[in-house]
């Protein structure tokens, strides 16, 4: 008795292990037949850090999804290596009827993996579903188009309410074109997933997945932008880090060939002397800032935001926090967009010296000879998760205790900083803007006082600046709309209703011994995983 | 018998029920909704309130409270907020390999812990029960994610011995696929056990020592029974039982510390899922997550329960 007591508890065990590594083994990589691509050496493997969580790209929000749905579905336009739109599906965009129509004229050698062409009705088809469904972060892009015209194949034609200078480019490099021919079918495309049968015609396409794990794409082997008229590498796989440090560790092994994410600034160092590991280093599309809010009366006082900002020692925060690989800025457009650099705007110089004379010369007291103005006590609030911003908070804090300012460290967790963000309960917001495209969009989504786009930290209500900005965005004429942003830049600055800090520069690691002809462009969104920079990597021989 | 499975079982439900309601409305209570968190701009305040309104977010908490119990009564668990896709699909998908690592965990951590601790106990103030001491105490120090990453790096990158993350090489089929799957597991199942080993040994050692000192165990010597016999059987028998309370609240140490370990390990698990359902407070997955943790620590907690009765019979159910 004892023994067959002894007997089933061995069984239960070896039962107990089976299960759990059938259940784990069985089915495992069942789906993945007709993909064994680790031995291939033009396989390029990408680290990514979170898994797929939406394949329909007009839904998608999320920044590790656009890496791998935008290799898959065209875009009209892309932005290049020097923030410029260039042409993508569009050949070019013109505008006609003053303004109120933008035109784009496609290619017509872009092809979905099924053999059809892409044509005009797929753009007027990907649009029309945006709108109808307001689908991700498109839709608001889409706000003024009336109605949307396809007269021949190689023609789309937006009919706008009004004027709006940056339509074409927004629209163009967002919104991603799906096929109208396997789209249509799906009916209601906020509930469409699009997670099985892909059919793409960017210079590659989802082939399997083992959800966790990774995601294997194939080429497309029609895709006009790669030299040769398809992508040199046969297949791409993306495969699933969290953690970057693991990611890093991965590269280093051999077991990915580039990270799609950037390598901390901290982290840099660790690939130093590995011969095979390069960076590419690129730009950011977004800034760093310290934004005033507008509802406190004493931020509302332009004296108090001057001082502030000559309280702020960038270069130290730039040297100390991103050890120097960072730019400087000094009004609200961020230098990477050329075409708008206006050299005669100036930072404000660290003076915490001047800054008291000035607060002093504004009425300002210190009663209680405390070292500190009686009035200008302020809270700094930002994201505790991202190490840079805490440290420039603090700097900031030390900084602008010399100038007789007194700041507290208001750093939160992530979620009760956004939450804190979105409803105004803030002095001073110290954050960073993830991607502009074009400095209009941005002056509208963080200076109008209508709020379009839900990020006007300063909470500004100024008939000035509204009426500059709409001046701006109905004008139509290049040179023109450039004075009219510059000018919007320069009295921003003047204004000081924010503290620009740094253009960070983002770095990206990859094995040079075995990939080489990226084509990298701005910002950790973009990177070196765009559709165009895949289709010119090159096996090195 | 009956009637203490019974109540084990109604305790069971009530207890999975107060982790369904304190799991919906603390998730409710964090600060932000699942829209706060998507790309910045371009959101109007319409976009915003239509989303909510989507994900039934704009409805009264205790409206979104009945329905949400009246869907998982059903066996609904809801649709992910950004995977448009049944939570308990999504589940299904990575349960497995949340089990896998945890079990093993929690078997090696068993079987190596129950000599060690016995070991050290029979031979007392010698070297292994100092290192044992040692190491007990070192394990409530241990932060699951360094000593992963410290595995990673020697015995992963340095040495070349196990790979950097994954669970298995998905291109590998049949004997190969299970090999990989082994050789996957190894250092993210070390790092566990790393962590708990060291208490559970502590505790049988200490618990051992008590029983050796027993009369029944002095008893056992006068009858003549071999020391192994007096130990392996009359000692462990006894010891184990306080041991075995504490296996099972280990148990929910261990599955909080896959979410950890899955982490750094990239390993596709329910943990996993977690952390990056947090980051984009999909609260569907979340509750999913969350109840289905309760459910097996729960259930492995009624499990621990009946075992006791079985090995002690002073237990009568």
């Amino acid at each position: 008795m004892k023994k067959t007591v002894k007997g089933r508890w061995r069984l239960a065990v070896a039962l107990g292990v089976v299960a759990a590594l059938g259940v784990s083994g069985c089915g495992l990589n069942e789906d993945n037949a007709s993909s064994n691509t680790s031995t291939d050496g033009s396989v390029l493997r990408i680290g990514t850090t979170t898994d797929v969580s939406n394949f329909n790209p007009l839904q998608s929000l999320s920044k590790t999804d656009s890496w791998i749905l935008n290799a898959m579905y065209p875009h009209l336009l892309r932005i290049d290596e020097n923030a410029k739109k260039a042409p993508e599906l569009a050949k070019e965009y013109r505008y006609e009827d003053d303004g109120k129509t933008a035109v784009f004229v496609l290619r017509d050698d872009f092809k979905w993996t099924d053999g059809k062409p892409v044509v005009a009705d797929d753009v007027k088809f990907s649009a029309e579903m945006i709108m109808k469904y307001k689908l991700g972060n498109v839709a608001a892009k889409l706000t003024w188009v009336e109605s949307i015209e396809a007269p021949d194949a190689t023609t789309v034609k937006f009919k706008l309410s009004q004027p709006y200078a940056p339509f074409a480019e927004g629209v163009g490099f967002w919104m991603s074109i799906v096929p109208k021919h396997v789209f249509e079918p799906a009916g209601d495309l906020s509930k469409f997933p699009n997670d099985t049968n892909w059919v793409g015609a960017g210079p590659f396409v989802l082939d399997s997945m083992t959800k966790g794990q990774r995601y294997v794409m194939k080429r497309n082997e029609s895709y006009p932008l790669a030299p040769g008229g398809k992508a040199a590498v046969s297949k791409v796989e993306y495969r699933v880090y969290p953690d970057v440090n693991t990611m890093m560790l991965a590269l280093r092994n051999g077991d990915i060939d580039l990270m799609g994410t950037p390598v901390p600034v901290s982290a840099a160092k660790t690939f130093e002397g590995d011969s095979k590991i390069k960076m590419a280093k690129v730009g950011a599309l977004g800034f760093a800032h310290l934004t005033y809010n507008m509802k406190n009366k004493h931020l509302a006082d332009q004296e108090v935001r001057q001082a502030l900002s000559m309280s702020v020692d960038t270069k130290s925060i730039i040297s100390a926090v991103l050890q120097g690989d960072a730019q400087e800025m000094a009004g609200p457009i961020s230098p990477i967009f050329s075409d708008y650099d206006n050299t005669e705007v100036k930072p404000y110089a660290f003076d915490p010296a001047g800054a008291k004379a000035k607060l002093t010369a504004a009425g300002y007291k210190d009663a209680n000879n405390d070292g500190f103005f009686d009035e200008l006590a302020f809270g700094v609030a930002c994201d505790q998760s991202n190490a840079n911003m805490t440290r420039v908070v603090q700097l900031f804090r030390e900084s602008a205790a010399k100038a007789g300012i007194k700041l507290e460290n208001e750093c939160v967790e992530r979620n009760t900083f956004l939450a804190r963000t979105k409803s105004g309960e803030y002095d001073i917001d110290a954050s960073q803007w993830g991607v502009f495209d074009n400095p209009m969009d941005q002056l509208r989504s963080t200076y109008l006082s209508s709020n379009p786009g839900g990020i006007n930290y300063n909470l500004l209500k100024s008939t000035e600046i509204d009426k500059l900005i709409n001046e701006a965005a109905g004008t139509t004429d290049p040179e023109a709309f450039k004075t009219k942003i510059k000018n919007l830049d320069k009295v921003v600055h003047d204004q000081a209703y924010l503290t620009p800090l740094y253009v960070e520069n983002f770095r990206f690691a990859y094995n040079g011994s075995k990939f080489t002809g990226f084509a990298p462009s701005p910002s950790d969104l973009l990177g070196m995983v765009t559709a165009y920079s895949l289709a010119q990597v090159t096996p090195v021989k | 018998m009956a009637r203490f499975v019974l109540s084990r079982a109604l305790k069971a439900v009530l207890t999975v029920w107060i982790a369904i309601t304190s799991t919906f409305f603390l998730l409710r209570l964090l600060p932000g909704d699942p829209t706060s968190l998507m790309v910045e701009g371009d959101m109007t305040p319409e976009m915003q309130a239509a989303l909510l309104k989507t994900y039934g977010l704009d409805r009264p908490l205790w409206e979104q409270y009945v329905s949400y119990l009246r869907e998982l009564l059903q066996g609904n668990l809801g649709i992910s907020f950004r995977q448009i896709q049944p939570v308990a699909d999504i589940i299904v998908d990575r349960l497995p390999w949340t089990l896998l690592l945890a079990g093993s965990a929690f078997v090696i951590t068993i079987a190596v812990g129950i000599p060690i601790g016995v070991s050290a106990a029979v031979h007392r103030g010698r070297w292994l029960d100092r290192t044992l001491q040692a190491l007990g105490i070192g394990g409530h120090a241990l932060f699951v994610p360094s000593v992963a990453m410290l595995l990673l790096v020697f015995l992963g990158a340095r040495l070349g011995w196990f790979p950097i993350g994954g669970a298995i090489d998905p291109d590998t089929r049949g004997a190969a696929a299970y090999l990989s799957l082994a050789h996957h597991l190894v250092l993210p199942v070390l790092s566990l056990v790393l962590v708990q080993l060291g208490p559970y040994a502590l505790t049988l050692r200490t618990n051992m020592i008590e029983v050796l000192g027993e009369d029944y165990i002095r008893a056992a010597q006068a009858r003549g029974l071999s020391a192994r016999r007096r130990v392996w059987k009359h000692g462990l028998r006894n010891a184990i039982l306080p041991a075995l309370t504490l296996m099972g609240l280990q148990l929910g140490t261990l599955v909080g510390g896959a979410v950890l370990t899955e982490t750094v390990f990239a390993y596709p698990g329910v943990g996993r899922l977690i952390f990056e359902a947090v980051g984009q407070q999909d609260y569907p997955v979340l509750q999913g997550a969350f109840i289905m943790l309760a459910v097996t620590v729960v259930a492995a907690n009624a499990l621990t329960d009946m075992l006791y009765a079985v090995l002690n019979p002073r237990i009568r159910l």
